[in-house]
């Protein structure tokens, strides 16, 4: 343990904090004082540490307590600063940009207000919501709620204006043209290059964290799932990873390579819908129908494997609820392996068109100093110049035992977007053929009785990193926090999108792949 | 890439002819030529889906499926439709929207419910979030039950959709 030795180093000396290990790998600190929090904060951001999460819950349904999970590269654990609140407590976002939204989510769903916040807008609640209404509050029986029935001017969502000479607004949504999920767009344009963006979320606002409480653990991997359609398999497996170390058990062997599998080929249909979504936007439609016909083929080949295309209802806590045979398995790799050729030279395909690569080229930059302010994750930061990686930066399930390199590319842009992830549907199709090749035989689901007790778990989604954290009490969930990368991601569009032009906003998006599910929740 | 062998070569449709799902679509696209003079054009609108009933109804358009071959086609503003596809249970957050988008189709107008959740609210009964299903807000003409409903599935409720209007004219 390492990084134990570090974060005692940092909050030794002069700090008073009280330090615990739970679950082997989450290092929590105390501090003692506020004024030891503020320290240790200015420490965290001094040695690199970046914030992966935030969120509030009540212990045994009083007071409030506030969790900063925090990750630094090179090292498995996570630390976490935890610390107690009254209705009022110093905002962080000063220092790590991340919290921003977070704390917004916070004073929604608890009502505490962050002093110095440079924002201070509600996040999912919108306008119609009552004033004085905080769901996530303990008092509050999940129950219809009454809306207002009126919304005045002052109450309405102020946007960021822009000023200046030739300065025009384009809002977009929530209702898009397309196929595609809800949200709000709000452009201001010179000419036709987009001088600033800013994104309103949540219209998909469900109540996913509120749904689950006081439910049996078990009921809740059918919610794990509807967080993002298109991420049922890692945001089940998070959940499901949770609620097995909050209960101590390790699953058979078989289980966690199925899981495995399941996960990868998540990864590869999700990733192929990219790709054939940027050369359709991009205009091409013949090149981006290859992808389309291999996405098809792939969410067959899961239902084949699970009995869903989306591998919905195949995970349960302590293992998989889904056997597919031997035969089914080495079917499914030697379609893969027909798969990879036809693949790579589909790609070479579109690549070979100059005109293709002139749109991606150079289009939405993300620079890399984002990665860490913003916490961004994925395929996202991976193009960027980062080598985030959760399957290996904190290797959970069978990773720790699969061989595969880390992809990095550093131009940020949608062709090194489009590139990597072309590269990770190769690497997960030699995962998924050296975990098939490798099946051991034996149970597949270990029942398992969880005690009162709390653990986070990260998991790699096709997106990103996605962070569950789960409190359990009285044999029910007490609390249950997701946060899936599409809700840190979504921030870096405002950026990759400046001086770009307006038509190439949805090329710009597509590449990013977000998901609007999964940030609502 | 070779256009010409594109043009004279063997179609790449040809490789997963699904004889059951043409069927259906054919006998769809009498039903619309019938019902609604040869074309149903249909928005789509997500009221709070986990996302994964978008992906299969973006998926009819797809080579394996592409239904603009049977009269259906997918619009980009509720001012061309003649159906509202809704997915999701309605969000509080979505209840301004999808009333808009309803009230800007032109009559006669038609709604469907694709999805659990669509179609019943599924499981956000309770969620304080959440109105219900799409009938809580709109009148809904024909729900496609499923977690979510493949692209089979749909055509075939589309189909069912087209029939209960033919015999409804009738009557």
């Amino acid at each position: 343990m390492e990084m134990l030795g570090k974060i005692e180093k940092i909050a030794g000396g002069k700090m008073h904090a009280k330090i615990s290990v739970n679950m082997g790998n989450e290092i929590h600190i105390i501090p003692q004082k506020a004024e030891d929090f503020n320290a240790l904060i200015g420490a965290f951001a001094r040695s690199g540490f970046g914030l992966v999460s935030l969120f509030c819950f009540q212990p045994h349904g009083k007071g409030f307590r506030l969790i900063y999970a925090f990750e630094k590269q090179g090292y498995p654990e996570i630390a976490v600063i935890q610390r107690d609140a009254g209705i009022s407590v110093p905002s962080v976002a000063g220092t790590f940009p991340s919290a921003c939204w977070y704390e917004r989510e916070i004073t929604d769903g608890f009502g505490i207000r962050f002093d110095a916040a440079f924002d201070r807008r509600r996040l999912f609640l919108h306008d119609a919501y009552p004033d004085d209404f905080h769901p996530l509050l303990k008092s509050f029986k999940n129950k219809g709620i009454t809306a207002k029935s009126e919304i005045s001017a002052e109450e309405e969502y102020a946007f960021k204006k822009v000023h200046g000479e030739g300065v025009y607004q384009v809002p977009v949504g929530p209702v898009h043209a397309g196929i595609i999920e809800p949200g709000h767009f709000r452009f201001s344009v010179i000419g036709e290059t987009i001088c600033n963006l800013e994104i309103r979320m949540f219209y998909k606002h469900r109540g996913i964290e509120k749904l689950a409480e006081d439910k049996a653990p078990e009921e809740c991997v059918r919610i794990a799932e509807s967080i993002s359609g298109d991420e049922t398999a890692a945001n089940a497996a998070a959940f499901c990873i949770a609620a097995e170390k909050i209960a101590g058990i390790k699953i058979h062997s078989r289980a966690a390579h199925l899981r495995t599998v399941m996960m990868e080929m998540e990864r590869i249909y999700s990733h192929l819908g990219d790709i054939a979504g940027m050369i359709i936007d991009v205009a091409y439609p013949a090149g981006a129908s290859p992808f389309f016909i291999f996405r098809e083929e792939m969410l067959r080949a899961n239902a084949e494997l699970t009995g869903s295309r989306f591998m919905k209802d195949a995970m349960c806590i302590g293992g998989v609820r889904k056997n597919p045979s031997n035969e089914a398995l080495s079917r499914l790799s030697s379609r893969l392996k027909d798969f990879s050729s036809g693949f790579s030279g589909a790609v070479k395909d579109v690549l070979s068109s100059p005109s293709v690569v002139d749109r991606l080229e150079t289009t939405g930059v993300i620079r890399k100093d984002l990665v860490a302010a913003l916490n961004l994750s994925g395929p996202i930061a991976r193009a960027s110049g980062s080598s985030r990686d959760t399957r290996i930066d904190h290797p959970y399930g069978i990773y720790s035992g699969t061989a595969f390199a880390k992809r990095v590319l550093h131009e940020g842009d949608v062709l090194a977007r489009f590139k990597l992830k072309a590269a990770e549907i190769e690497d997960s199709v030699g995962i998924i053929r050296e975990l098939i090749a490798g099946m051991p035989e034996g149970p597949i689901c270990e029942p398992a009785k969880i005690p009162d007790g709390s653990a986070f778990s990260l998991v790699e989604s096709a997106r990103g990193q996605s962070l569950h954290w789960l409190s359990i009490r009285n044999g029910v969930v007490e609390r249950y926090k997701v946060r899936t990368a599409s809700f840190c991601n979504w921030q870096a569009i405002e950026h990759a999108v400046i001086g770009n032009i307006v038509p190439d906003f949805p090329l710009i998006n597509k590449s990013l792949n977000l998901s609007y599910a999964g940030t609502d929740l | 890439m070779n256009v010409l062998s594109r043009i004279f070569g063997r179609k790449v449709t040809e490789n997963f002819r699904d004889i059951g799902f043409e069927e259906a679509g054919l006998a769809l696209k009498k039903e619309i030529d019938t019902a609604f003079g040869r074309s149903l054009a249909i928005r789509e609108l997500d009221s709070g889906s986990d996302n994964a009933a978008e992906i299969e109804l973006v998926n009819l358009n797809a080579p394996h499926y592409d239904v603009e071959r049977f009269g259906i086609s997918f619009v980009a503003s509720p001012r061309h439709a003649d159906a509202l596809i809704i997915t999701g249970a309605v969000t509080r957050n979505m209840k301004i929207a999808v009333e808009k988008t309803y009230e800007a189709m032109p009559s006669p107008k038609l709604v469907i419910a694709v999805g659990d959740d669509a179609c019943t609210g599924g499981i956000y009964g309770d969620s304080y979030a959440v109105l219900g299903g799409a009938d809580k807000v709109l009148p809904v003409d024909m729900k496609i039950p499923g977690n979510p409903p493949s692209p089979a599935e749909i055509l075939r409720g589309l189909l069912a959709l087209m029939k209960k209007i033919r015999e409804g004219s009738r009557a």
